[in-house]
């Protein structure tokens, strides 16, 4: 049994916005509250998925809309405990464990506050091992696990539950409410017993997030290159490195949508790379080459310090290493590629899994492209 | 509450003939709004053939502690032409609200009296087993949830809950204020396919009595019957409209131009009508959001709401609706005065002109007289 002090919470936040892939929005708003939550209530305890019995109930929470929206409206605070204490009272049931939908950006730290506030447990664990713009694309939807019931809630004292034929159908419907709420609006989703937990969650996730941060934070201490600490601790392959020539960006029905074009720079020097997004990065292509696509991670680290940007934050000058780092195995099958793949975002595209676009590599050597 | 009770205090058992007449009813109720309610009586005949009962109860069987759910559809009613329910999505959001609750209904009372919605009730009482209230909450038809006197006179109506025809249910457990209700009430409904079920927390009996419309049922059923029998004597049926509701002959003409779009969630535009007869060389024009909302000529407004202002063809007395709406109808235009519950001050914030984006301020039609109690 571990435990997330507010000391660990940094490290935390780090590794969420590296696997946040540009999106999943800032994950320091996250931190905190949720350091204020720990500060007042003490620290949370961090189980792992063995650890649940089969008929507990784990109920993820968070935040669902537009990155850049969270960045100027901030929640309250009550409307997560006020989701999660309406889809109790729909279910006759209390929550024995929180747990994360995406660990990637906001979502991952969201959790944690909501777990201090009420004294719950944060399983270690997600629904992507990254994030996703889209309420069904978690592997718990691959597993048959129903969204619904759902409960959206704002700082307005709006509340809405949802019950749905399919988690393509609470997306729609639930993206339209957030669209209402003022494109951004908290969630307490997918109902799961502990079983379903182990069964179909992506585990362990929490603890990487924390290992990716300290990674960065140690090499940084040390005078190591802490993009290099990132992507060892990812299992992640180098694409690109450049500065940032244009962003084009659009807010367009509770998404952040468009794309970012490179200029190499050092080993990069006259090449180029464009980067189209959804809330996150979909796919890293130079001149007709795609270099990555999802369901694969591409995350953006600041050349220098290996922060990650985000897509709101991205802008001319930007000075970048693009890594690319593979998904969890159950986004590589047949069902996880219809869910979540290249096509499914409209890309006329067949996925490669990014250890095969670099065959040169083995994880952690070469590099994809020289730097 | 048990059977043997419902039975004892038993309203009216509606017939097919009733259900006829009472959509010919609704529909000059329903102000060209509110939906066509043919397909709702198709669906209340077949409940009857399969020998369910439409159960009508007057305000005086009432209990204090009845427990009365408020039901009915939302959406266009230009989209109910073509996509036709499959049954069950009022029950399934009445279920959803008595879950949310822990209550069990005993009666059903409509939102709204004019349109399809007069229809919605009766079929998923007649689903669950429960009597309709001889009541309504807007005497009319209007195009947003919280135009209800029910709302009006301090309601909040939630939880509430929308149900589609896909098997998805929304309930919306908190809303700022009724407004924010209907927001997000319509956005759920635009997703669903722009028409979906809808059921509100229930009513007590008492609240009922003090804050619906009564007799409105009653009411439509009577106009029903009165213009298929003026038809059938070959008498004027516009003239039964007006003695049965103590409304005023606005206009006679014919459709010049429909302007009408889908916008929202609703339909909206305005409808040009030259007169013809003594009104001949004037033009008035009638501004919609589902329902008739004013209606002038010129900068001279004849009628707004909340009165009613109801389009008749000129010589069969049928309503003409905003989805069938079409260049050379001949009409006559009546205005008919609201109950008094949607003339108050608490009232006109919510249903009078300014409600809808009017600067004008209220001015009520006068009663020709005295009709029914209801009135």
């Amino acid at each position: 049994m571990s435990w997330i002090h507010a000391e660990d919470l940094p490290d935390i936040a780090f590794g969420a916005a590296v696997l946040g892939t540009g999106g999943g929005g800032d994950p320091h708003i996250g931190q905190l509250m949720a350091a204020a939550s720990i500060r007042k209530h003490g620290p949370v305890e961090l189980l792992h998925p063995d650890d649940l019995q089969d008929d507990d109930l784990v109920v993820p929470v968070g935040m669902m809309g537009a990155p850049t929206v969270m960045l100027e409206k901030l929640p309250s605070g009550t409307e997560a405990l006020a989701a999660l204490h309406a889809l109790e009272r729909h279910l006759g049931r209390k929550v024995r464990a929180l747990m994360s939908i995406e660990a990637g950006g906001l979502n991952s730290t969201i959790p944690i506050g909501v777990a201090a506030e009420l004294g719950l447990p944060l399983v270690d664990a997600d629904g992507m091992g990254r994030a996703f713009p889209e309420l069904q694309m978690v592997t718990l939807t691959l597993h048959g696990v129903s969204a619904t019931p759902m409960v959206l809630s704002d700082e307005k004292g709006n509340a809405v539950l949802f019950e749905t034929v399919s988690n393509q159908w609470s997306e729609r419907l639930a993206r339209a409410i957030t669209v209402d709420m003022g494109g951004a609006a908290m969630m307490a989703i997918y109902p799961l017993s502990g079983l379903q937990v182990k069964q179909a969650a992506v585990h362990g996730t929490i603890t990487l997030l924390g290992a990716i941060g300290r990674a960065a934070r140690e090499a940084r201490a040390a005078h190591r290159d802490p993009v290099e600490a990132v992507r060892l601790a990812t299992g992640g392959f180098y694409l690109f490195k450049g500065k940032v020539r244009d962003v084009q960006r659009r807010t367009t029905a509770g998404f952040v949508r468009g794309e970012a074009h490179f200029e190499g720079l050092d080993g990069c020097a006259n090449r180029q790379l464009t980067l189209e997004f959804q809330n996150e990065h979909l796919i890293a292509r130079s001149g007709s080459e795609v270099l990555a696509s999802v369901p694969d991670l591409i995350s953006v680290l600041d050349a220098e310090s290996g922060e990650p940007i985000t897509t709101e934050t991205l802008r001319f000058g930007t000075r970048a290493t693009v890594i690319a780092m593979p998904c969890d195995p159950q986004w590589r099958t047949p069902a996880g590629l219809a869910l979540v793949g290249p096509r499914y975002f409209g890309y006329d595209l067949n996925y490669l899994e990014v250890e095969r676009r670099f065959p040169a590599n083995t994880v952690g050597v070469t590099l994809a492209v020289p730097v | 509450m048990p059977k043997s009770d419902l039975t004892e205090r038993q309203g009216r058992l509606l017939t097919e003939a009733d259900l006829e007449a009472l959509a010919l009813g609704a529909a000059i109720l329903g102000t060209g709004g509110g939906g066509n309610p043919y397909i709702g009586r198709l669906r209340a005949r077949e409940l009857l053939r399969q020998g369910l009962t439409l159960e009508l109860l007057p305000f005086s069987a009432l209990r204090d502690d009845d427990v009365v759910y408020e039901v009915g559809g939302i959406g266009a009613p230009v989209v109910g032409i073509e996509k036709i329910e499959k049954g069950d999505e009022c029950l399934r959001a009445l279920r959803a609200v008595e879950r949310a609750t822990g209550q069990r209904a005993t009666a059903l009372i409509a939102s709204e009296i004019g349109g399809a919605n007069a229809l919605e009730p009766l079929i998923t009482a007649a689903q669950a087993g429960l009597p309709v209230i001889d009541g309504d909450g807007m005497g009319r038809a209007f195009p947003e949830v919280q135009m209800t006197t029910f709302m009006i006179y301090g309601h909040d109506g939630l939880p509430a809950a929308l149900a589609d025809e896909k098997g998805n249910t929304v309930t919306i457990t908190g809303a700022r204020d009724f407004y924010w209700l209907e927001r997000l009430a319509r956005t759920v409904a635009v997703q669903m396919g722009a028409a979906a079920g809808m059921a509100h927390s229930p009513l007590s009996g008492r609240q009922v009595r003090e804050t619906a419309i009564p007799h409105t049922y009653s009411l439509a059923l009577a106009l029903g019957e009165g213009v298929r029998s003026a038809r059938a004597q070959r008498q004027d049926p516009v003239e039964r409209v007006l003695s049965l509701t103590g409304g005023t002959r606005l206009f006679e003409g014919k459709i010049s131009d429909v302007a009408r779009r889908i916008e929202g969630g609703f339909a909206r535009g305005s409808v040009s009508v030259e007169g013809l007869g003594e009104h001949r060389g004037r033009q008035l024009q009638i501004d919609l959001q589902n329902e008739n909302l004013v209606a002038r000529i010129g900068d001279e407004i004849l009628a707004s709401v909340p009165d009613l202002i109801i389009l008749l063809d000129l010589e069969s007395g049928e309503p003409i609706t905003t989805e069938v709406l079409r260049y050379g109808f001949r009409v006559a235009v009546l205005g008919v005065p609201a109950h008094e519950k949607l003339k108050t001050q608490a009232a006109l914030k919510v249903v009078g002109p300014q409600a809808f984006g009017y600067h004008h301020s209220f001015t009520p039609l006068k009663e020709v007289h005295h009709v029914m109690d209801s009135r």
